[in-house]
């Protein structure tokens, strides 16, 4: 089935002058796995929050399983599941009162999956949940969203506080979620961990999405940049020039042709590593942001 | 399973309002008048040791002097007065806590976006907090009777199930009014001290003698549980504001506003 489950057309947001959502228009096929990805501040959590019928929009149409939720946010929570940004789950009780609490308000849960998450994640389920890390908050919360068995899930950045194992570990279990049928909506700042997850990525920028292929020339940009770290001593050879220097000394340069050819062009001995060609999502912003700027150029 | 949420947060805040219901009703029944002039030389406060509290409830509930109490009923509206504030004073640590702390705790978010409903939500918060309130009064006024009878006074049922009936509304509006602040405001002590100073406020223009009529303690005067201790009140006309005070529908009413403000701004309240 490929209809719609999603589907957002002029939403914009305001919270008094500042506008959170400007325009943004989407459309979320059922079993999709959608990235969302932007800075912080850029609207992810509003829109997830617009969708979920946490905060009302301000213009625009919105349809989530067939519901405006502006109006008919209940039935939309009857299917879906989110995750809020900020891990909420209750200090005093204990990790199995609040797994209780969170998965009684929906009929159906997922038993295997239940099975699978309280394996990896070894949460102490009898201590206080204020005795916990945030790391164990953040399973805890994670178990409370995925158990249920829902249409949609709403997951705002579901890898905070979780080391690298455990979020590998969710990457896992929310393939298990796709492949099983769900839709999910998933915002996150790691962008190379969403990339090979998601079906598809949208950026968020200041309220509004980046097009395609305005996406496609910053990170085409971002190839021409290669980062590097020279030998003590060294200096940067010709044919690139310094954009940055970062607080370990790593160098960010735009090379005047190919990133590759200039650095075999580079004498032994000069440069010490490189990195080409692996876009990190601090400088993709910097990147899309410096094109917003006035006089900035795609 | 709100509800139950809502109660296992505030069951000890409601135990501890019993208890000092009661120990405020335990002296100011079986002690009157000593207690005034004894509190005035620090003798009462200074001998408050556990051993000669139980010996001076002992000896109040073992005599039949009736030096001992002072007319019950008398005695009984200065229980209601101070019952009043310390009912207040519950409604509001109770209040507080009914969403701003889930505000403070981050739950706020978590809670509203669980398949439910705003109206569910609220219900199911505001009747166990409810319930915490006026069943301690009725709890500790029916004890009021016992300890009356102790002493060879003698307290109606009736009465005092009207009297206390008026006492609940008055608390009860007040944890309403601590409900509505709670929604509208993100941190709890920015919610006490907001419906605190109102209750100050309120207090303290009805210690100043002109503006009196016009506040809220007005409606938990002398005048108005005097004659319904003394059976002079018909249930009626409690909730009859148009031949009479009807003071308790007034109370009544400022419950029903303030749960409908409260409803309506939770239903508009954003993360």
């Amino acid at each position: 089935m490929t209809d719609a489950i999603i589907s957002v057309s002029g939403l914009a947001k305001s919270f008094g002058d500042r506008a959170a959502l400007r325009d943004v228009s989407l459309t979320v096929p059922r079993g999709e796995l959608l990235g969302l990805v932007g800075p912080n501040g850029a609207g992810k959590s509003t829109l997830l929050r617009t969708l979920i019928g946490l905060v009302r929009r301000t213009r625009g149409r919105v349809d989530v399983m067939g519901h405006d939720p502006a109006t008919q946010s209940l039935a939309i929570r009857h299917r879906a599941c989110y995750l809020p940004g900020e891990t909420g789950v209750y200090h005093q009780m204990t990790g199995q009162q609040f797994l209780d609490f969170a998965l009684g308000f929906y009929p159906r849960h997922w038993q295997e999956l239940r099975a699978r998450l309280q394996a990896a994640f070894e949460l102490p389920l009898q201590r206080k949940v204020r005795t916990y890390s945030a790391g164990m908050k953040q399973k805890l919360a994670i178990m409370a969203t995925l158990i249920p068995d829902v249409e949609l899930y709403l997951l705002d950045e579901p890898d905070r506080a979780l080391d690298a194992s455990m979020r590998f570990f969710l990457r896992d279990v929310l393939l298990v979620c796709k492949n099983a049928g769900k839709t999910i909506v998933l915002s996150s700042h790691h962008l190379s961990e969403v990339e090979t997850l998601a079906d598809r990525l949208v950026f968020l920028l200041d309220g509004a999405f980046v097009p395609p292929e305005r996406l496609a020339a910053a990170r085409a940009s971002l190839r021409r940049r290669p980062r590097v770290r020279l030998r003590a001593g060294a200096s940067l050879p010709p044919g690139a020039r310094e954009l940055l220097r970062e607080p370990d000394g790593t160098l960010v340069v735009s090379t005047d042709g190919d990133p590759m050819q200039w650095l075999r062009s580079v004498p032994d001995g000069v440069v010490e590593s490189a990195e080409v060609g692996i876009p990190r999502l601090e400088d993709l912003y910097a990147v899309l942001l410096h094109d917003t700027a006035p006089g900035g150029s795609a | 399973m709100i509800a139950s949420k809502t109660w296992r947060e505030i069951r000890w805040i409601a135990l501890a309002y019993l208890l000092i219901l009661e120990l405020l009703c335990i002296p100011v029944l079986l002690w009157w008048p000593d207690l005034y002039p004894e509190l005035q030389r620090s003798t009462l406060l200074r001998n408050l040791n556990l051993g000669e509290f139980a010996r001076r409830i002992g000896q109040g509930i073992t005599s039949d002097d009736q030096d001992i109490a002072y007319s019950s009923w008398v005695a009984l509206m200065l229980f209601l007065r101070s019952g009043n504030l310390v009912g207040i004073a519950a409604a509001v640590l109770l209040g507080t806590g009914v969403f701003a702390r889930e505000r403070e705790n981050q739950t706020f978010e978590f809670l509203l976006s669980r398949p439910v409903s705003r109206g569910r939500i609220l219900w199911h918060k505001v009747w166990p907090a409810a319930l915490c309130v006026v069943v301690p009064l009725f709890l500790v006024n029916a004890s009021a009777m016992y300890w009356s009878h102790v002493i060879g006074e003698r307290l109606s049922p009736r009465e005092m199930f009207l009297a206390t009936t008026h006492a609940s509304a008055f608390a009860l509006a007040f944890l309403l009014l601590t409900t509505w602040v709670s929604v509208l405001l993100r941190v709890q002590a920015h919610v006490a001290a907001v419906v605190g100073a109102f209750a100050v406020l309120q207090l303290g223009l009805y210690l100043t003698q002109r503006i009196r009529p016009y506040t809220l303690f007005r409606l938990v005067d002398f005048d108005w549980y005097g004659p319904i201790l003394a059976g002079n009140t018909r249930a009626w006309q409690m909730f009859d504001p148009i031949h009479g005070p009807g003071y308790t529908t007034w109370l009544l009413a400022g419950c029903v506003l303030c749960y409908g403000l409260a409803w309506r701004a939770l239903n508009r309240a954003e993360p």
